[in-house]
């Protein structure tokens, strides 16, 4: 039932919408776009739609893929341009197209994190502390989980960082890795942790995390 | 965004609240408006953005050429807490610019215990609380809503009152407020003026006196202002604007769907309602209009949901027509109706089953009151077997869950009023052996009371409300009456903020101080339990020296002046009176449509009423 895809951006004020307002958000879209789509079976029938891989609250991307399937034949074009009209600022359809390949097969996940310092002096010792934590054998972070009875899983997160470059520009450090998407992805976010846990004096003021690409295991973008 | 807020955006729990940027949210540019409009709800988003009314005047502002009204909400306490941590001034959702620096901030009063969040809004705003600590170098303060039928409370916060509908009395308002900001006027010319629009009560403009015994004296208007408000409304409901094109959340709010209004107004005549006579006279949409705007909305807005909304959706007489009509639109289009404030007689039930597809919901009763003789000392115009006509179609249909509501401390109640409320529920209990087609399934029957609070401009604005203690022994009695039937739920509401909902409601300009003092000292979002405390608000009429009870507990007499017989909603003080004598004589005045009984709110319409 799910044969379409669209690839879409996620910026500006929607970043706080959250996974599942996204999901309401998109099945009204498509009603007010006219596109009819189709819906599940049974009792109560509601639209259906998919989004692979949520992203974090407060995260920017520009690669989010979201399934669903049409009820009558519509053009890829088509359905980009009427539903880019019917979406809240910040969201936009930039594909449509039919099929794609299985879900599971998007490995990794580009992202950018910007991590802003009071001043250069500071920007400049995270560099280097960050280059020297993701240089490790091995760096386990305390995760916040809801099912651990003390409130805390250790993650390793070293296995899952595929690759990491860090670039300084003024107060402000970009970390640019390609992280394992699924089974078991990484947030970035948690890298921020390892550093605000192991050098609290070089914590960021201001963190944010942007996702720019979905890559297959060969490193080429998934769609 | 500002960088500063979107840091603090990452620390708050549910921040979609507080971005804006919302499909179909109005955005302008800054160089093409003179006038920026600050549309404030004192209480959270996911309240004010059910409110029909805020999306009514949100689209009439927006529509005038050169106004930019936005929305405000109450930030919860995460993100209050941050806002006064950062020093972020609160800001209109659409552009997030302060609000500070708006022409006009407009408060929508819906309930008395948002009181205290009008002050905190203020305050976050970086505004003086008090009007007579703002000038013309600040926004323009207003408000309206039901609440403003007794003003006075918030009297010495507020610049002007717009009383009733301000979707012709707002623009009015806007109009002059621009004329005197390109003339140059002072705050006090402008209030002046205001004054002169009708349904505007501007409070510094009035003085009043008290007696010795705390009640008023004298309440004279200054400057020309009238000596009477008469209430705003919009006399052809088919003219006055829908908002079909209307903001979509990008998060879920309380009320997420289409709602149409059918009409305004009440032909009932309930004697503890004040909606049934402050909205009077009825004034109907035609169904044709509304079965229009009822797809429409649903088209542009994506909403698979929709509402009828009315005071007493039965009583709209082309019901059946609209329904049929906007059935043939929803079910091919997934969008499921459904009516609220239905009646419990038969009509209306056999409409539910119409509508009714899929999964059977509960179904909610409000007999209001446990004996016959009570509900016609009230005027509710329901009998035992109506109701329970009405219990009998829906278990046959395969409902059951039934809530019944009622109200503890109606005037003239007995304990045998009490205890009626225990064996009416037994009744629907044993209605339900009788006719259930699956008796193994089981039923739940739910009893709620709340307490009742006596509310200005209905006949019931001179009674003495029960004592605190009075509630808790009633509560008990009917909990005890109920404790061996295990198919019945008893919940009932806490008198401690129906107490303060009385003392607010009908208190008068003294008041002030004491909400300010229960705000300084933390008092806010006091509808939530969450942030609500009793002891604070005891506190704060203790340091003023005002005893609550005064506003509450005393029989107010036929002649006295009462602090809000300057505002008038058409029905004459005459007619609420012998309403009251009605009440004590346990006798029905007949709805509106068997007979006119001549309240007066038709002269507000031209003589006028779909009644």
């Amino acid at each position: 039932m799910v044969d379409h895809r669209l690839l879409f951006e996620k910026a500006g004020r929607a970043r706080f919408i959250s996974h599942l307002d996204l999901m309401r958000t998109f099945q009204r879209a498509f009603f007010r776009a006219g596109i009819p789509i189709k819906h599940t079976e049974g009792f109560h029938p509601h639209a259906f739609i998919s989004i692979a891989l949520p992203l974090s609250l407060g995260y920017s991307s520009q690669c989010e893929i979201l399934e669903f399937g049409l009820q009558a034949p519509l053009a890829g074009e088509e359905v980009v341009r009427r539903l880019n009209g019917a979406l809240p600022e910040g969201v936009r359809v930039l594909d449509c197209y039919e099929g794609g390949r299985p879900i599971k097969q998007l490995a990794f996940l580009d992202y950018r994190v910007d991590l802003d310092y009071p001043e250069q002096s500071a920007a400049e010792q995270a560099r280097q502390a960050l280059e020297e934590l993701l240089g490790r054998e091995s760096l386990v972070v305390r995760k916040k989980t809801k099912k651990a009875k003390c409130g805390y899983t250790e993650v390793d997160v070293i296995p899952r960082i595929r690759s990491w470059s860090l670039e300084r520009e003024g107060a402000r450090l970009t970390l640019n890795t390609v992280l394992a998407a699924q089974n078991p992805g990484l947030n970035p976010e948690l890298i921020v942790e390892a550093l605000r846990a192991e050098r609290p004096e070089l914590a960021p003021e201001l963190s944010w995390c942007h996702r720019r690409e979905a890559l297959d295991e060969a490193g080429q973008p998934f769609r | 965004m500002d960088r500063q807020l979107e840091q603090v955006l990452h620390n708050v729990q549910k921040p979609a609240r507080y971005t804006g940027g919302e499909y179909n949210a109005v955005v302008k540019d800054r160089e093409t408006v003179d006038f920026r409009f600050a549309f404030c709800f004192p209480d959270t988003y996911e309240i004010g953005m059910s409110n029909l009314g805020l999306r009514i005047l949100y689209g009439v502002l927006n529509k005038m050429e050169g106004v930019w009204c936005e929305r405000v909400f109450a930030p919860w306490g995460d993100m209050e807490d941050e806002l006064r941590r950062t020093g972020l001034p609160l800001y209109g959702l659409e552009s997030g610019d302060p609000i500070r620096d708006f022409d006009v901030v407009g408060f929508s009063l819906g309930y008395e215990m948002a009181y205290t969040g009008v002050l905190d809004m203020l305050d976050l705003a970086g505004l003086p609380v008090r009007a007579a600590d703002r000038d013309e170098h600040h926004p323009l303060v207003i408000a309206g809503g039901s609440c403003a039928y007794n003003p006075e409370p918030l009297a010495a916060f507020v610049d002007v009152f717009s009383i009733g509908e301000g979707e012709e009395a707002l623009p009015e308002l806007v109009e002059c407020c621009r004329k005197g900001k390109a003339e140059g006027w002072s705050r006090k010319e402008l209030l002046r003026r205001l004054a002169q629009i009708p349904g505007m009560y501007v409070p510094s403009l009035y003085t009043v006196t008290y007696r010795e015994d705390g009640t008023l004296a004298s309440f004279t208007p200054e400057e020309g202002a009238p000596a009477v408000i008469t209430k705003r409304i919009v006399g052809n409901m088919d003219q006055a604007y829908f908002p079909v094109d209307t903001i979509i959340p990008s998060t879920e709010i309380v009320h997420d769907r289409v709602m149409l209004e059918l009409f305004r107004g009440c032909i009932r005549g309930c004697r503890f309602c004040q909606a049934g006579y402050v909205y009077r006279p009825v004034r109907s949409r035609s169904k044709e209009l509304l079965a229009r705007q009822g797809k429409d909305a649903c088209r542009s807005s994506g909403y698979q949901e929709m509402t009828l909304s009315s005071l007493s959706t039965s009583d709209y007489p082309p019901l059946v027509e609209l329904c049929d009509d906007l059935l043939d639109y929803c079910v091919p289009n997934h969008v499921s109706l459904s009516l609220p404030s239905l009646r419990a007689d038969n009509f209306s039930m056999s409409l539910m089953q119409r509508l009714q597809t899929g999964r059977k919901s509960g179904l909610t009763f409000a007999p209001e009151a446990g004996t016959q003789r009570l509900r016609d000392a009230i005027n509710k115009d329901v009998t035992e077997e109506d109701l329970l006509t009405s219990c009998r179609t829906a278990f046959t249909g395969g409902w059951s869950s039934v809530k019944l509501y009622f109200m503890l401390g109606l005037p003239t109640e007995t304990d045998e009023d009490v205890l009626g409320i225990a064996d009416l529920a037994r009744k629907v209990y044993f209605t339900w052996r009788e006719c259930a087609p699956d008796p193994k399934r089981g039923v739940r029957i739910t009893v709620s009371t709340s307490c009742f609070v006596p509310k200005s401009h209905t006949p019931f604005q001179w009674e003495a409300q029960n004592t605190m203690e009075e509630y808790q022994r009633k509560v008990n009695l009917l909990r005890d009456a109920l404790k061996r039937d295990k198919s019945i739920t008893y919940n009932w509401h806490d008198p401690e903020t129906s107490y303060l909902e009385a003392v607010l409601a009908r208190g008068d300009r003294r008041l002030a101080d004491v909400i300010e003092a229960a705000w300084r000292d933390g008092a806010k979002l006091d509808a939530w339990s969450e942030y609500f405390s009793f002891e604070r608000w005891m506190k704060a009429f203790r340091r003023c020296g005002l005893d609550p009870s005064f506003y509450v507990h005393r029989v107010r007499e036929k002649d006295e002046l009462l602090p809000w017989d300057m505002i008038t909603a058409g029905v004459r003080r005459e007619f609420l009176w012998r309403e009251r004598e009605q009440c004590y004589r346990a006798l029905i005045t007949p709805n509106c449509r068997r007979q006119c009984t001549g309240c007066g709110a038709n002269r507000l319409n031209g003589g006028v009423c779909d009644g």
